[in-house]
C-alpha cells in the first residue's frame, strides 16, 4: 500500500505541474491584464495539435517541434491579445466573453483541421524508471522536470529582473508603475503573450504523453484556474504548489476513494481550502 | 421556328417524365451515425460502406421489385455522437425525406435520444442499428421498428460468452476490468460479471471518470491486485491511453470486447498478450476469401485511395454494405419497398452470404462469424474463426 501511496503522490506531483503551468499563465494574465483569460485552455490544445502535427506529420524532431510551438502559441496569443483582450482591460466580464467566443473559434478550426478524433503522438521517450517498487514512465519525468524549469524561471525573472519587478510594481498599483515608466501596454503584451506561451507549452508536453482531442484544453483551463485560486491569484510559487495539490489529492484519492470521480477530489480540497483561508493559501506571498 | 418548338416541347416532356418516373422508383435510405468525433469509431466504417453499396447497387442498373425497377438514395447526415442532432435528422428524414430505412445508431446514448420519437413512428419504418441498449428494446410491443445489427454479447451465441470462454481456455483466473463509468459502461459490466461468474473466473470491477486521460491511479489499484488479464474500456479514445499506461505499470495482457487493434498494434514490444474480439481480422481474410479481396479493391477504387482502414473495416459487420444489400435481397423477397412489416419479415427468413455470414434471429438481432484476434509481444497475431450456433 505504500508502494502505492507513494507512486501516486510522485504521479500527481507530476500531473500538477501540468495544471500548474496553466494556473500560472491565468495568474499572469489576471495580475497585469486583470481578465481570466478561460482561452488559455483552449491555447494548450492548440500546443499540443500544432506539436503532433510536426511531429508526427511533417517529421520535425519532437524538441525542436515544442519550440515551434511554443513561438507559434505566443505569437498567436500576442495576436488575439492586440485584436481582442486589448480591449477588455482590467473588465472581467468583457474578457470572459471574448475568452469564451475565441475559445468556440480555435475549437471550431481544430475540428475542422483535425476532426475530434483523438490523435497520439509516437513515443517519444518510452520506458520507466524504476525507484525501489514505485514505477515512474519516463517521458513524465522529463516533462516535470522541463515544467519545474520553466516555472523556477519565470519565478526567478519576475522577482530578480527590472521587467519582473515592473510586473509586480503594475499588479500592485498601475498608476505608480506607470508614473516610474514602466510602460504598461508593452508589459499586458507582454504577459500576454508568456502566458499563451506557457500553455503552448503545457500543450506541447501533454501530446507526449496522453492522446488529444479537442476538448483536452476544456478540463486543464478548469484545473488551472481551481490551482491558481486555491494558491491564491496573483502567487507564481503558489501556482506551482495549487498544481500539485490538486494532482496529489485526484492521484492519491483514486487509492482510497472511487476512481470514477476523481475530479471531484481537488475541487473538494478547494472547498476545504477557501473555507479556511478564503483569500488562497499564498495569497500573501507574492 | 415551329419545329423548334415541337423538338423543345417533347424533350420537356421527355424531361418532366424522366424525372417524375426517376422519383417514383427512388427508394430513399437514411443514416444516423456519427461519422466525426471522439466516439466516430463505429459510424465512420458504417457509412463508408453503405455509400459504397448504394453506388454498386446503382451503378448495376438498381434492383427489381414486383416488376418495377428501383435505384436507391442515401442521406447520411453526421450526428457527431450527439443525441438531440439525431433526433432532428431523423425527424426530417422521416417527416420530409420520407425514409422507411433508417440504418445507425450504433452509440447508445444516441439511441436513447431518438427512441421516443421513433417509438411513435412504430409501423412506419425500420430503424437497423447496433446500439447495446437496442438489444433490451427487441421483441417489445410497439417497437416492431427496430432491429440490431450487431452480435450479442451474452447468450449461448452471443459473442461474450464465447471470447470468456476462449480466456477460460488459456487458464485465466481473474480478470480486472477498467470501464467507463456511463450507461454503456455499466450494461458492460452487468453482461460480463455474470459471464465471468458463469466461467468461474474471479472479475473485479473498477471505472474511470468519463474525459479522463491520466489512469495511472487506477490502473496502478489494479495493478497491486495482480489480474491474469485487464479488461479495459470500450472505444480506441480511451484504449490507448489505457494500453500504454497499463504496459507502464507491469499490465501486459488484454481482453477485449470492442476496439481495435491499434492499441496492441503501437503498444507491440511492450504487450505480452491483446486479445479481441474482431468481426473480421481482414488483414488475412483479404487473403483467404475471394469476397473480402474484391471488397477490399472495391474500396480502394471508390474512395481512390491506396489504403484500406483494416482496422475500422471490421465494424462494417453493423448498418454497412452487407446490410444495404440484404435490405434490397429482402425488399424483392417481400415483393415491396413500402411495407415495413413484410419487408422485415423477409429479413428474418434467410441467411446472407456476403462479407459475412449474416441472419437474425426472431427478435431480429443479428448473428454473424467473427474472429479472435490474439496479438502477441513484437506483433504476432493468431486468429481464431467463430461461427456462433
Amino acid at each position: 500500500m505504500l508502494q502505492l501511496v507513494v507512486g501516486q503522490l510522485l504521479n500527481g506531483i507530476i500531473v500538477g505541474t501540468l495544471y500548474a503551468i496553466i494556473a500560472l499563465g491565468v495568474t499572469l494574465t489576471f495580475g497585469i491584464t486583470g481578465i481570466v483569460n478561460f482561452a488559455l485552455g483552449a491555447f494548450m490544445m492548440l500546443g499540443a495539435y500544432v506539436t503532433w502535427y510536426l511531429t508526427d506529420g511533417i517529421g520535425i524532431p519532437y524538441p525542436l517541434a515544442v519550440a515551434l510551438a511554443v513561438i507559434f502559441i505566443a505569437l498567436f496569443g500576442l495576436v488575439v491579445d492586440q485584436a481582442l483582450f486589448r480591449f477588455t482591460r482590467n473588465n472581467l466580464i468583457n474578457g470572459l466573453i471574448v475568452s469564451i467566443g475565441l475559445i468556440s473559434v480555435i475549437v471550431a478550426v481544430v475540428l475542422m483541421i483535425w476532426t475530434t478524433t483523438p490523435q497520439n503522438m509516437h513515443y517519444v521517450l518510452p520506458g520507466v524508471f524504476r525507484i525501489g517498487g514505485v514505477i515512474v514512465p519516463r517521458m513524465k519525468a522529463c516533462v516535470f522536470v522541463v515544467l519545474l524549469l520553466v516555472i523556477l524561471f519565470t519565478y526567478g525573472a519576475l522577482t530578480r529582473t527590472w521587467a519582473g519587478r515592473a510586473a509586480y510594481a503594475y499588479a500592485q498599483n498601475p498608476e505608480a508603475a506607470a508614473l516610474m515608466g514602466v510602460r504598461t501596454n508593452v508589459l499586458q503584451a507582454g504577459v500576454a503573450a508568456y502566458s499563451a506561451a506557457l500553455a503552448g507549452l503545457g500543450g506541447a508536453l501533454y501530446a507526449s504523453l496522453y492522446s488529444i482531442t479537442p476538448e483536452i484544453g476544456s478540463g486543464y483551463i478548469l484545473k488551472g484556474v481551481e490551482a491558481a485560486i486555491l494558491a491564491g491569484i496573483g502567487s507564481v510559487m503558489g501556482s506551482f504548489a495549487g498544481g500539485i495539490i490538486i494532482g496529489v489529492a485526484e492521484g492519491v484519492g483514486s487509492i482510497f476513494l472511487p476512481s470514477a470521480y476523481n475530479d471531484a477530489y481537488g475541487l473538494v480540497f478547494l472547498v476545504l481550502i477557501l473555507l479556511l483561508k478564503p483569500a488562497g493559501l499564498f495569497a500573501a506571498n507574492r | 421556328m415551329k419545329r423548334s418548338l415541337k423538338v423543345f416541347a417533347v424533350s420537356l416532356g421527355f424531361a418532366a417524365w424522366t424525372i417524375t418516373a426517376g422519383a417514383q422508383n427512388v427508394v430513399k435510405i437514411g443514416e444516423i451515425e456519427a461519422q466525426t468525433g471522439s466516439l466516430n469509431t463505429y459510424g465512420w466504417m458504417s457509412s463508408q460502406g453503405m455509400r459504397m453499396a448504394v453506388d454498386e447497387i446503382n451503378k448495376a442498373g438498381g434492383f427489381e421489385v414486383a416488376g418495377k425497377k428501383y435505384t436507391l438514395e442515401l442521406v447520411n447526415p453526421d450526428t457527431q455522437g450527439n443525441p438531440q442532432q439525431a433526433l432532428i435528422q431523423l425527424k426530417k428524414m422521416l417527416e420530409e425525406d420520407k425514409v422507411k430505412y433508417v440504418f445507425g445508431p450504433f452509440l447508445t446514448n444516441v439511441f436513447k435520444g431518438i427512441e421516443g420519437y421513433a417509438k411513435q413512428h412504430d409501423g412506419q419504418f425500420l430503424l437497423m442499428g447496433g446500439a447495446t441498449q437496442i438489444h433490451y428494446e427487441l421483441g417489445k410491443p410497439g417497437n416492431g421498428y427496430l432491429i440490431r445489427t450487431w452480435n450479442w454479447d451474452a447468450g449461448p451465441s452471443g459473442f461474450g460468452t464465447l471470447m470468456v470462454d476462449y480466456l477460460k481456455k488459456k487458464g485465466v483466473k481473474k480478470v480486472a476490468m477498467l470501464m467507463q463509468n456511463d450507461a454503456f459502461g455499466h450494461v458492460a459490466g452487468d453482461i460480463y460479471r455474470e459471464a465471468f461468474k458463469g466461467a468461474g473466473i474471479e472479475f473485479e470491477e473498477n471505472w474511470f471518470e468519463p474525459g479522463s486521460k491520466d489512469y495511472s491511479a487506477v490502473l496502478a489499484k489494479i495493478a497491486a491486485g495482480k489480474p491474469d488479464y485487464l479488461f479495459p474500456g470500450y472505444t480506441d479514445a480511451v484504449l490507448y491511453d489505457i494500453v500504454q499506461q497499463a504496459t507502464q505499470l507491469g499490465l501486459t495482457k488484454f481482453w477485449l470486447v470492442r476496439g481495435s487493434l491499434g492499441p496492441a498494434l503501437k503498444n507491440k514490444d511492450y504487450i505480452d498478450d491483446y486479445v479481441a474480439y474482431i468481426p473480421k481480422y481482414f488483414e488475412e481474410a483479404e487473403k483467404t476469401e475471394p469476397k473480402i479481396g474484391k471488397f477490399v479493391a472495391a474500396y480502394k477504387a471508390f474512395y481512390k485511395t491506396k489504403d484500406f482502414p483494416y482496422d475500422q473495416a471490421p465494424l462494417c459487420s453493423s448498418s454497412c454494405y452487407d446490410h444495404v444489400y440484404m435490405l434490397v435481397e429482402a425488399m424483392k423477397k417481400a415483393g415491396t419497398v413500402d411495407d415495413v412489416a413484410k419487408v422485415r419479415a423477409a429479413l428474418e427468413e434467410f441467411t446472407y452470404d456476403g462479407l459475412w455470414k449474416i441472419r437474425f434471429d426472431k427478435t431480429g438481432e443479428e448473428i454473424f462469424n467473427f474472429d479472435i484476434v490474439d496479438v502477441q509481444k513484437g506483433g504476432k497475431i493468431a486468429v481464431t474463426h467463430v461461427q456462433p450456433k
